[in-house]
C-alpha cells in the first residue's frame, strides 16, 4: 500500500508541472484516410498528431495555412471542426526480444491474442541510416538452406538482396525457407552451446497481402518451430494505406534494435510493389504532384531510405547487422518497369524468378543468368567456394550449348558431357519447399556432382541419388559432415574422405 | 479560365496587399472585397472564399481568446494583455470569456498556440497518466 501511495504522489507531482504551450489545430477536411488541418503552425514533418478518440496521425504535408495528416486508426470517429494537438514526438514502435514469436501490426500492437507486448524500449519508425564510417564489409553468410542460392548467389549478413519475379513464382517461399533454416541453425547452436555462433533473428513484414496468405505463412512458421526466432509484422490489404506505407519502416526499426545491440537480424519486405502503391495512394490524396505511372516524385527515396537502413556495422559499434530481402512483383516478367528498376539499382543484387522455369518444374525457379549477388563469394564459407566456384560458368556454358543442341546435330563427346553435366546440376538444384538443406550437405552434394559421381546417373534419378547420398552421409558419415561444418574449408584430407564416402555409396547404390 | 491554383495565388497576392507593417489594414481589406464583387468576373466567388479564409486565419493569429472559470478582475486582464503583447507583438487583441467547464484557472488560445492552465486540463492529464 505504501508503494502505491508513493506512486500516486509521484504521478500527481508530475501532473502539477507548469503550463506548457500546446500546438493545436482544427480539422477542416477529412476523407480517404487523410485529414487537412487548419492551424498547427509549429507542426514538424512526421510529427505525431493527437486527433482525439485515441487516434493518432502523422503530419506529412506542411502547407502554408494547413497541415496534411495521415490517420493511423479508425478515421470514421473523426469529424470536421474537431480540435487536434501536436504531440512534439515522432512515431515510435516497441522493439526488443519481447516481440519474437509475436504477430503485430504497424504500430507494434499485438494481433495474435497472446497478451501485451513485453517491451520497454521504443525506436522511431523513421531513422537515418548508418553512416559510411559506422559500416564494415559484408563477410558473414546468411545460409538460406536453398542450394541454388547458397552456391551461386550467396547472401551475406548486412546485404540487400532483391527477390523479383512474377506472381506465384516462389518469392515468398524462398523467404520462408530462409527463416526456417535460420531457426534450425539457431536451435542447433543453442543445443550445442556454441558460443561462437551468432543467431540470426527474422522479421517478416507483410504489406498489402491477403490475410489468408499471412495466416498460411504463420502456420508454416509455427509448424516448423521457426516462430520463436521470428517477428511477423502484418499490414494486410484491409489495412489503411497509411499503415501499409509505414509497415516496412516499423519493421526496419525492430531490426535496427538487434543491429544496434550487436546481434544479426534478417528482414523480409513482402512486397515493396504494394508498398509503392500504398504510398502512391497517400500522395495522390494529399494532392502531391504525380510523376511517372502516377507515382510521386520521391518514390525512389521511399525505398532507398528504407533499404539503406540494412547494413553491417563495425566492431566499434557492436558488430551487428541487418540483412534485407525485399520482394518485388513484376508483371509479365518486365524487370524494366519503374518500381523494379528503382529497387534493382538500390539493392546489392537480385534473385530473378522466371515463370517459364517454374512451369518446367525447376523450383526454385531461379534464373542463374539474370540473378546476381554483388557481395558474391566474400559471403560464402570457403568450402562452398571451393566446390561451387565454377558452377555459374558451367551453367552459362550449358545454356548456350543446350540451345545449340536443339538443332539435333551430332555433338563431340566433350560438348555432350557438358550438356549432360548441366542437366544434372539443374536437377540437383531442384528443392521442395520448406525443406532447407544444411550447408555441409550442400557442399557434399555439389562436390559429388562436380567430381562426376552423378555423370552416369539418369537425370530423372538424380534426386533419388541425392536423397540416398544425403541419408548415407547423415547416418554413417555424420562425423565427416560435422568436420566440414566446423572447419568450413575442404582440406586435402577432407576432400579425400569425401571422395571415399561418395565411392562407398556409389558402389552400393542401384 | 483561372485554375484553383491561380485563384489561390491571386487571393494570397491580394491579402499581402492588405497588410500594412505586418498587420491587416481594415480599410484596404474592405476595398479589395468591394472591388472583387464589383468586377463580377468568373472565379470571383472562389477568390473571395480563399481571401476570406486568409483573413480569418490572420485574425485568429492576432486574436487571443482568454477563457476563465470565473470573471477576471481588471488588473489581471491588463496583466494578461501585457503578457500577450510582449509575446506576440502589439497587434494582438484579447477577448475574455467565461467558461465554467474549466472548473478553475485560465485557458488562452492565440492562433494555434494554446496555454491551458485550467483545472480541467490538469485532471485530464492526471487521468491520462494513470
Amino acid at each position: 500500500m505504501t508503494d502505491l501511495l508513493q506512486e500516486i504522489e509521484v504521478q500527481i507531482a508530475g501532473a502539477k508541472a507548469a503550463t506548457a504551450k500546446q500546438n493545436v489545430g482544427v480539422i477542416r477536411e477529412i476523407g480517404d484516410g487523410v485529414a487537412r488541418i487548419e492551424g498547427l503552425a509549429d507542426a514538424m514533418l512526421n510529427e505525431m498528431i493527437d486527433l482525439g478518440h485515441g487516434i493518432t496521425g502523422l503530419a506529412l504535408n506542411l502547407d502554408e495555412t494547413e497541415v496534411g495528416v495521415i490517420i493511423l486508426g479508425d478515421y470514421t470517429q473523426l469529424h470536421e471542426e474537431d480540435e487536434v494537438r501536436a504531440t512534439g514526438r515522432l512515431l515510435q514502435v516497441p522493439v526488443g526480444k519481447g516481440l519474437l514469436g509475436r504477430v503485430v501490426n504497424t504500430l507494434g500492437e499485438p494481433l495474435d491474442g497472446k497478451g501485451p507486448i513485453k517491451s520497454d524500449v521504443t525506436y522511431p519508425v523513421e531513422k537515418i541510416a548508418p553512416g559510411i564510417i559506422r559500416r564494415s564489409p559484408v563477410r558473414q553468410p546468411v545460409q538460406t538452406g536453398i542450394m541454388a542460392i547458397d552456391a551461386m548467389i550467396p547472401i551475406g549478413r548486412g546485404q540487400r538482396e532483391l527477390i523479383i519475379g512474377d506472381r506465384s513464382t516462389g518469392k515468398t517461399t524462398i523467404c520462408t525457407d530462409t527463416i526456417i533454416n535460420q531457426a534450425r541453425l539457431n536451435k542447433a547452436a543453442e543445443a550445442a552451446e556454441d558460443k561462437e555462433y551468432r543467431p540470426l533473428y527474422c522479421i517478416y513484414v507483410a504489406i498489402g497481402q491477403k490475410q489468408s496468405s499471412i495466416a498460411q505463412i504463420i502456420a508454416v512458421l509455427e509448424k516448423t518451430n521457426a516462430m520463436p526466432y521470428t517477428i511477423v509484422l502484418a499490414s494486410p490489404a484491409s489495412d489503411s494505406a497509411a499503415n501499409q506505407y509505414l509497415a516496412p519502416f516499423a519493421g526496419a526499426a525492430m531490426g535496427e534494435w538487434f543491429m544496434d545491440h550487436g546481434m544479426d537480424a534478417l528482414i523480409i519486405y513482402d512486397d515493396l510493389s504494394k508498398h509503392a502503391v500504398a504510398y502512391r495512394q497517400i500522395s495522390l490524396v494529399l494532392k502531391r504532384p504525380s510523376g511517372r505511372e502516377a507515382y510521386p516524385g520521391d518514390v525512389f527515396y521511399l525505398h532507398s531510405r528504407l533499404l539503406e537502413r540494412a547494413a553491417r556495422v563495425g566492431e566499434k559499434y557492436g558488430n551487428g547487422s541487418l540483412t534485407a530481402l525485399p520482394i518485388i512483383e513484376t508483371k509479365a516478367g518486365d524487370v524494366s518497369a519503374y518500381i523494379p528498376t528503382n529497387v534493382i539499382s538500390i539493392t546489392d543484387g537480385q534473385i530473378y524468378l522466371e515463370t517459364d522455369l517454374f512451369y518446367q518444374g525447376v523450383r526454385p525457379a531461379i534464373s542463374v543468368g539474370l540473378s546476381v549477388s554483388r557481395v558474391g563469394s566474400a559471403a560464402q564459407v570457403k568450402a562452398m567456394k571451393q566446390v561451387a566456384g565454377q558452377l555459374k560458368g558451367d551453367l552459362a556454358q550449358f545454356r548456350e550449348l543446350a540451345a545449340f543442341a536443339q538443332f539435333g546435330s551430332e555433338l563431340d563427346p566433350k560438348t555432350q558431357a557438358q550438356i549432360d553435366r548441366g542437366k544434372r546440376i539443374i536437377e540437383l538444384f531442384k528443392q521442395p519447399q520448406h525443406s532447407p538443406i544444411p550447408t555441409e550437405v550442400q557442399i557434399a552434394m555439389i562436390g559429388a556432382v562436380q567430381q562426376g559421381y552423378m555423370d552416369d546417373v539418369p537425370v530423372d534419378r538424380v534426386k533419388d541419388f541425392q536423397a540416398g547420398l544425403t541419408e548415407f552421409l547423415t547416418t554413417r558419415k555424420i562425423e565427416l559432415l560435422r568436420r566440414i561444418a566446423r572447419e568450413k574449408a575442404l582440406s586435402e584430407a577432407l576432400t579425400a574422405e569425401l571422395k571415399a564416402a561418395a565411392d562407398q555409396f556409389r558402389q552400393t547404390w542401384k | 479560365m483561372k485554375t484553383t491554383r491561380q485563384i489561390k495565388r491571386e487571393a494570397k497576392r491580394l491579402f499581402r496587399f492588405c497588410l500594412v507593417n505586418g498587420l491587416l489594414d481594415e480599410a484596404r481589406t474592405r476595398q479589395v472585397v468591394q472591388r472583387i464583387i464589383d468586377a463580377k468576373r468568373r472565379g470571383g466567388l472562389a477568390l473571395l472564399s480563399d481571401f476570406q479564409r486568409l483573413v480569418k486565419l490572420d485574425s485568429a493569429r492576432h486574436t487571443a481568446k482568454v477563457e476563465s472559470a470565473m470573471p477576471l478582475p481588471d488588473d489581471l486582464r491588463v496583466s494578461v494583455q501585457t503578457g500577450l503583447a510582449r509575446t506576440y507583438g502589439l497587434g494582438i487583441h484579447a477577448s475574455f470569456a467565461q467558461n465554467p467547464e474549466l472548473i478553475g484557472g485560465m485557458r488562452i488560445k492565440v492562433g494555434s498556440d494554446v496555454y491551458d492552465g485550467s483545472v480541467r486540463a490538469r485532471l485530464a492529464e492526471l487521468e491520462k497518466n494513470f
